[in-house]
């Protein structure tokens, strides 16, 4: 090869491997697990003592708890969602929640949440919170609109009787 | 109405399919009864999309919620812009708004080149085709927007309130067309290799379509920035979120490819190069999409839908193995006849740039699909941040920064010591003396300070080499024909608008890399509960509260308004106005924060919460040369405008070339 092209090579793979090399540092400096509340607890929480861990869950309804000295510091509970759902609530699928600072306006019961931090005495503290940006409107069940899924016998009825029934008047 | 809607979808598919057969017999048996009839296919796919387009968007409009799609995103109420822009706004609807483009776009390229007796432009048809299929298979057989609910409901479920503004309007149809919009370079660089024409013919031909797309895609991303940052409402503009970062990623493989086939143009190099940087560009588009809709990266944007997911894998794997194959079997006819003569030469330059852009985009990239890769190779998720992304883009941003001072300026094959002293001496002087009188105003004490003070130098340098250059081109034009300074400017530009336009966008790019450095490192925030009469400090500004006010809007939203006084040296400077709307049906509330822009710097004033005894959390960011970056924006804008303004000069040499173009399937009758 020439020394032109060796020149070129080396000057190459200089910028290639310091990218390489300032990507896998960054990577082991900052890089965090990510678990849902589920795994967390069948990995149990000693393992991830002192690191920085995300863990994803759903807000227990009713378990949002705000100081009331200081508005931005709240307390609640997360699990998987799939728990929630069959309403059952297995005491070592739930971890415990703190932080401090403004919550999402997405942070609500039911809602998905992301957070990040470190476990510390069997206590999730949270310097970051995350809700989704929903496509669907999750809300709008608690309001009574029914999802096409989920269409209860009232509202069959209630669809279905567009117009008033009237029967017709026998008159004997 | 809604099934002739289903049945136009089907028949485009159709349609799409027989033409991509004619085109593939055509080809085999050189065949021109079955060129011509294929010939028509992309015009009636078109007109079967619109038309299939249309009905849906009547659906949204007549508020017909037996379409599930249409009961899923609208309401009664809902206004008629977000009406119509629910049509983007979930999964099945911008599948058909992204063919739509495509055929669309498709149409365009077809009545571009219907005359010009091309080698290359039945091939370039039947690859955007063959996409098409692909997206039409999805509609038809996967996530159908005509889906029908089995009993109509008296109301649809309404659009998010977090989508109810006007981004949603612009933010996806920009990005769209940016994306779809390099599938054209793409479907003729493929049919370049198929027939063997493998001059710069194929780049000329696209080189409109690359730009515009580049625009739109760039655009898209300034606009989504933009979005995060005024309704978002966390202080921020780019979280480096998953879906973020596929809208990122195309426009920096795109970008070095814009800059790449220069070199091919004027020096015959890089060809291999250029061809897989255009596949690697329309590669990351489809990622792009395939993130979006897939959920397999979690983000706070995703659709759902996992099936789809697998469908754009596969769709994938299929093009870049067979666009691969396809390199790798003209590799021969794709050598250069010249190469790289120096280190120090605009040739390299641009190398350098290419590499550094592709650097981040792999660093994103990385960054992006690492949870899946973590878990596959160790069972557990494993996450990058934030702190990644800056980590590493951020010193690779920098030299890129500094390229850009470089490469437009640098001579070509070897830069001699008396030309590097030419051209860059008066900017390093710039830029060191911009260094020296920062450093008493800017602080210094984290990295991150250090790496905004070294940012704004290096931007003082890129900016004084652009200026340069359209001084010198200036005066050398007066030099030889006695105009106005303005006169010279203005022709010297428009004689040159590629030129001078690419210029215009190098400086809107050094203003966005300013404004990025400065509200990332000196951003500052309080956060603090007030009772009305109170006030909060952050920097020399001072704000009291001095009321709470309830504001029904309509008979669904109801608006909380927190009033501020902002006080600033002594005087009064703004009134803040934060508030959160809470939609009827709905429990949760949208925050609307309030904004006092600068040059300098950003006030941005949260209303967090509220009591019933009228105290508030009041969150306060101070946020400096956040409006650099949409002010550089809009460079960016004017600047593309100019380079692609059609050049008569140009067009005129461009046909010439053309008509001296072989002909394979010119038709029997003209």
């Amino acid at each position: 090869m020439s020394p032109k092209k060796i020149k070129f090579m080396v000057g190459a793979a200089l910028i290639v491997g310091s990218i390489g090399y300032l990507i896998s540092t960054s990577i082991s400096k900052t890089s965090m697990y990510f678990v849902t509340v589920g795994e967390l607890a069948s990995r149990g929480m000693d393992s991830f003592q002192g690191e920085v861990l995300k863990v994803k869950g759903n807000v227990v309804k009713g378990s949002i708890v705000r100081n009331p000295k200081d508005f931005l510091d709240v307390a609640f509970v997360i699990a998987d969602k799939d728990v929630l759902g069959g309403k059952t609530e297995t005491k070592k699928s739930n971890l415990k929640v703190q932080y401090k600072g403004i919550t999402p306006d997405m942070f609500i019961d039911d809602g998905e949440v992301v957070v990040e931090g470190v476990i510390k005495g069997g206590v999730f503290h949270a310097n970051t919170l995350l809700t989704s940006c929903p496509s669907k409107y999750e809300a709008e069940r608690e309001a009574g609109k029914s999802h096409p899924d989920g269409l209860s016998t009232y509202d069959l009825k209630d669809s279905y009787q567009k117009k008033p029934i009237s029967a017709p008047k026998t008159t004997i | 109405m809604n099934q002739i809607g289903e049945f136009s979808l089907f028949l485009a598919l159709a349609t799409a399919v027989y033409g991509l057969v004619c085109y593939a017999m055509a080809v085999k048996g050189n065949r021109i009864d079955l060129y011509l009839s294929a010939d028509k296919t992309p015009l009636i796919v078109w007109g079967c999309v619109v038309i299939s387009s249309a009905i849906l968007l009547r659906a949204f409009l007549i508020n017909d919620f037996s379409l599930e799609y249409v009961w899923a995103y609208s309401n009664k109420e809902l206004d008629i812009f977000y009406k119509i822009s629910s049509f983007w706004g979930g999964q099945k609807g911008s599948l058909l708004f992204w063919t739509l483009i495509l055929t669309s776009y498709t149409a365009v390229v077809y009545f571009q080149n219907r005359k010009k007796n091309l080698e290359v432009f039945p091939y370039a048809l039947a690859v955007l085709l063959a996409i098409t299929t692909f997206f039409l298979f999805l509609l038809n057989f996967s996530t159908n927007p005509f889906e029908v609910l089995p009993l109509p409901p008296e109301d649809g479920r309404g659009l998010n309130p977090l989508l109810q503004n006007y981004w949603m309007v612009i933010h996806p149809p920009t990005l769209y067309l940016g994306y779809v919009g390099f599938t054209i370079p793409f479907a003729f660089a493929v049919g370049a290799l198929l027939t063997k024409n493998l001059d710069d013919g194929w780049i000329r031909l696209t080189r409109k379509w690359t730009l515009v797309s580049w625009f739109f895609l760039c655009m898209g991303n300034l606009f989504g920035a933009q979005w995060a940052y005024i309704e978002l409402g966390w202080g921020g503009y780019w979280a480096w979120d998953p879906v973020e970062n596929a809208a990122f990623m195309p426009l920096l493989v795109a970008t070095a490819y814009l800059h790449s086939v220069m070199i091919q143009e004027k020096k015959d190099m890089m060809k291999v190069w250029n061809m897989s940087l255009i596949l690697l560009t329309f590669v990351m588009t489809i990622f792009g999409t395939f993130i979006t809709r897939s959920g397999l990266i979690q983000s706070v944007h995703t659709f759902d839908e996992a099936t789809l997911g697998y469908y754009f894998l596969g769709f994938l794997f299929v093009i870049i193995a067979a666009s691969s194959a396809l390199i790798i079997s003209r590799l021969p006819l794709l050598k250069s006849k010249n190469e790289l003569d120096s280190f120090l030469s605009r040739e390299s330059s641009f190398l350098f740039n290419n590499l550094v852009l592709l650097g981040i985009a792999f660093a994103t990239f990385w960054g992006t699909i690492f949870p899946i890769v973590s878990e596959a190779f160790r069972g557990v998720k494993v996450t990058v941040g934030p702190p990644f992304y800056n980590q590493v883009n951020v010193p690779i941003g920098m030299t890129l920064l500094f390229l850009m001072g470089i490469g437009p300026v640098i001579a070509w094959r070897k830069a001699t010591w008396s030309n590097l002293k030419k051209n860059f001496a008066k900017p390093l002087i710039a830029g060191l003396v911009g260094a020296l009188l920062l450093v008493g105003f800017v602080p210094l004490n984290s990295k991150a300070e250090v790496f905004a003070y070294i940012t704004f130098v290096l931007c003082i340098f890129v900016l004084s080499t652009i200026f340069g250059e359209f001084y010198k081109g200036t005066v050398a034009r007066r030099e030889l024909r006695k105009e106005t300074v303005a006169e010279a400017l203005g022709s010297l530009v428009w004689k040159n608008k590629r030129r001078y336009g690419g210029y215009t966008v190098h400086i809107g790019v050094v203003l966005i890399f300013a404004g990025i450095a400065g509200s990332s490192a000196y951003s500052t925030n309080v956060e603090q509960h007030l009772r009305i009469g109170e006030s909060l400090k952050i920097k020399d500004y001072t704000l009291r509260y001095v009321k709470l006010t309830a504001v029904e809007a309509t008979n669904v939203k109801t608006r909380i308004i927190a009033e501020l006084e902002v006080i600033k040296n002594g005087r009064h400077l703004w009134t803040a106005r934060p508030e959160k709307e809470f939609y009827k049906g709905q429990n949760q509330p949208v925050s609307e924060v309030d904004l006092y822009s600068t040059w300098v710097e950003d006030l941005y004033v949260i209303l967090a919460d509220f009591r019933e005894d009228e105290s508030a959390t009041i969150k306060v960011y101070v946020n400096p040369m956040v409006s650099w970056l949409w002010r550089g924006g809009l460079v960016i804008a004017f600047g593309t405008v100019i380079a692609m303004w059609p050049d008569r000069q140009e067009r005129r040499r461009r046909l010439e070339r053309l008509k001296k173009q072989a002909a394979v399937f010119a038709p029997a009758q003209e």
